[in-house]
């Protein structure tokens, strides 16, 4: 009884934690918080990126590197901010990790194929969006599906705080099917579950389905719920936000992405 | 088969699951170190305190030993602002086998007769004293079994990890299998997984019961 | 609303209008451990019986059970039993890979405890039966097993209570258990605090009772003096 009394009294504890820090994030005005400055001091950009994704960010077992088009979006900020294209930090993350170790700290800068929503906008920044990719999926090719109008019933395999979910769920409505969901932590899994049977489609990001593609899979025709990528950064580091946002906006004027782009053969 | 074989068991696939070997067993070893001695620590503080700290020591091990380690592990991964991921990891396993090995230790305590402690007060040892000199050395003694049962425990638990990415063994498997898609092939990635773990775990289960037919012709 | 408190009241009120997932979850994590526990109690006792007997073959095979089992993790068990099998053509539901899967893992932990419980009660009581023409049926049923049941009960309880927490693992296959919503929940809606915190709350109300009643009951068993107990404390707190 007494152990029951006291789990009671941390749950209080924590509800008044939480009531009395609800308040609003942003306390100085943008330029004069020191999210920018403690980058250039540590003298080293860390970044999130993928490392599972051809042509985003992926690791080249031959050399050890990840290298992809995000890649080059982390130099050309490391060379702008501090200077000198190859200081920074890459640390590989999953869509499951990614926001986490931005909250932690861990990460300045999160460019790992992150779809802007409005819900995630309540919990991270975002810059203008560098890349428009689409939802898609992948199936077996003996299971004769042509597109998602055949997967009535069907299960559909996502990842976990990807927005693939929300996304094919949308448009099924709009298609008058129904189809079921399973979550899975990290795209390997998902993959393994399509082998297996576990699930009917593979569905996530156009250009992350690429790196899974092997001769009993093909990747449906369907495009759906076009996905924005912007640099994502926490909540409270306006000045980093506001300079990243800078950089990205100008390198789309004057076409670096596009040329970046067209490099890693992004452009669909 | 055999050329079954030599495609799943290619040179960098071979190196990448030693890799992930080598991980998970520094994480268990690391693990259960930190743990002993944090698990002592509860241990002692439960049994011999009896006010405030003895109360918190008693609370922190019923709150991790009636939840499951997956949820702590998710917990530490993704609200734990220092470290990398495999630091926080392996604070998740370090905090909830610590209240595993504190209930062991709490055993061993207990099993410690209570003349002791009279015996030691009136040959003037101060409690410390008593506790590091005379009680626990006993205590370790009779609770072995039970650690190194633990340790194998552990090592089992450190494929909770592979939820969160860390490229531990069995994640390092997993990632291996997501290149091959026939059933002989992931079967022997399966069997080779189990394999590694059945070597380490049975070799520990082994020891234990050595030790223990040890002890009871000793008895 | 913004805010990068993740215990936020506002997320709290997020999560509670969404208590049917978690309620669903609950239940599906009650459901595997009931039927799980009742699979592991049967595999359990057989095992345990059968590595008592004089036939060596039999209690290789219940070694050859008892090793495997526990000394592979559950993970990957399970991870064999949803992918594995499944490219091999045989698709198990995921609530039958729950029960099978944890209900085998832990049969091999509760076949140790009974083993331990069987060889505790003293041979003369088997020399007397034997005496008195039972046959091994016979007084296995009637007179060693029933003593038994008594005294393993605190160390199977501890079982039961790992047995509920490795439920969990149907979490990391889309298993749509308690631990499942919780984190799906968490990362879609990115309220990780209020979340977890529930979901850790509510094992806690599963596992917390069964622990408490365990070592009453075992410190009943002390006091009643009649039954000599066989488990260290020590050991009955190693966790599987």
């Amino acid at each position: 009884m007494k152990k029951v009394l006291s789990a009671l009294l941390i749950l209080c504890l924590v509800f008044t934690l939480a009531a009395c820090s609800s308040s609003t994030g942003s306390k100085d005005t943008a330029t004069t918080d020191g999210s920018l400055d403690s980058v250039i001091k540590a003298g080293v950009l860390r970044v999130g990126v993928k490392e599972d994704v051809p042509n985003f960010g992926l690791r080249n077992t031959a050399t050890g590197e990840i290298e992809g088009f995000e890649i080059d979006i982390v130099k050309l900020l490391a060379k702008e901010i501090l200077g000198d294209e190859n200081a920074y930090e890459l640390t590989p993350v999953t869509a499951k990790t990614r926001g986490p170790l931005l909250d932690n700290g861990e990460v300045d800068l999160i460019i790992a194929t992150f779809t802007i929503t409005d819900e995630r906008k309540l919990t991270y920044n975002f810059s203008t969006p560098y890349y428009e990719d689409a939802v898609g999926l992948l199936v077996k090719k003996d299971a004769g599906f042509k597109g998602l109008a055949d997967m009535n019933g069907k299960v559909i395999g996502v990842a976990q705080s990807a927005t693939s979910k929300e996304a094919v769920n949308k448009v099924a409505t709009e298609k008058g099917i129904t189809v079921s969901f399973s979550e899975y932590a990290t795209y390997p899994e998902i993959k393994a579950a399509l082998d297996s049977g576990r699930v009917d489609a593979f569905c996530v990001d156009g250009s992350i389905l690429g790196g899974y593609v092997d001769d009993s899979t093909m990747i449906l025709p369907d495009r759906f719920s076009p996905q924005q990528y912007g640099v994502t950064s926490k909540l409270d580091s306006l000045a980093l936000t506001e300079a990243v946002d800078g950089y990205i906006n100008e390198w789309l004027k004057d076409g670096t992405i596009e040329g970046l782009i067209t490099k890693w053969g992004l452009n669909y | 088969m055999l050329d079954v074989f030599m495609n799943v068991f290619t040179p960098s696939n071979v190196e990448f699951l030693a890799k992930g070997m080598v991980l998970t067993l520094t994480l268990s070893v690391s693990v259960v170190i930190i743990s002993i001695i944090f698990g002592t620590i509860l241990a002692l503080l439960r049994t011999y305190e009896k006010r405030v700290f003895g109360k918190l020591a008693g609370f922190y091990i019923e709150m991790f030993r009636n939840t499951p380690l997956l949820l702590w592990i998710l917990v530490c991964c993704f609200m734990i602002p220092y470290g990398t991921i495999v630091i926080r990891g392996g604070l998740a396993l370090t905090l909830y086998t610590s209240a595993v090995i504190a209930e062991i230790v709490r055993g061993g305590l207990n099993s410690v007769a209570e003349g002791q402690f009279e015996a030691a007060k009136s040959q003037g040892f101060t409690l410390i004293q008593t506790l590091i000199l005379i009680v626990l050395p006993q205590c370790f003694k009779s609770i072995i079994p039970s650690l190194l049962s633990q340790v194998i425990t552990t090592v089992k638990d450190t494929s909770f990890l592979q939820v969160v990415a860390i490229p531990e063994y069995t994640r390092s498997g997993f990632v291996v299998m997501g290149r091959y898609t026939t059933t002989p092939e992931v079967f022997m990635i399966f069997a080779l997984l189990a394999i590694g773990y059945f070597v380490i775990c049975f070799s520990l289960s082994c020891v234990v019961r050595g030790y223990q037919k040890r002890s009871e012709i000793a008895r | 609303m913004k805010s990068s408190n993740p215990f936020a009241l506002w997320r709290w009120e997020k999560m509670f209008g969404e208590w049917q997932m978690f309620g669903e979850g609950f239940l599906r994590t009650i459901e595997v451990a009931a039927l799980a526990l009742i699979l592991a109690l049967v595999l359990g006792i057989i095992f345990g019986v059968i590595s008592t007997s004089n036939n060596k073959v039999m209690r290789g095979i219940a070694r050859v059970y008892v090793e495997f089992f526990q000394n592979t993790p559950l993970v990957i068990q399970v991870f064999f039993m949803y992918n594995g099998l499944a490219i091999a053509g045989l698709r198990l539901s995921v609530f039958m890979i729950g029960v099978l899967g944890v209900g085998i893992y832990h049969g091999a932990y509760v076949s140790e405890v009974v083993k331990t419980g069987i060889t505790s009660i003293s041979v003369g009581q088997v020399e007397a039966a034997k005496s008195q023409g039972f046959t091994y049926i016979q007084y296995m049923r009637y007179i060693i097993l029933p003593q038994t049941i008594k005294i393993i009960l605190p160390p199977l309880t501890n079982q039961a209570v790992n047995l509920i927490k490795n439920t969990s693992v149907l979490a990391m296959i889309s298993g749509f258990d308690l631990m499942y919503m919780a984190d799906s929940w968490a990362s879609s809606s990115l309220d990780y605090g209020p979340s977890y915190v529930f979901a850790g709350f509510l094992y806690f109300m599963l596992c917390f009772p069964l622990a408490t009643w365990a070592r009453k009951y075992e410190e009943r068993l002390k006091r009643q003096d009649t039954a000599r107990i066989p488990f260290e404390p020590s050991e009955e707190a190693v966790t599987c």
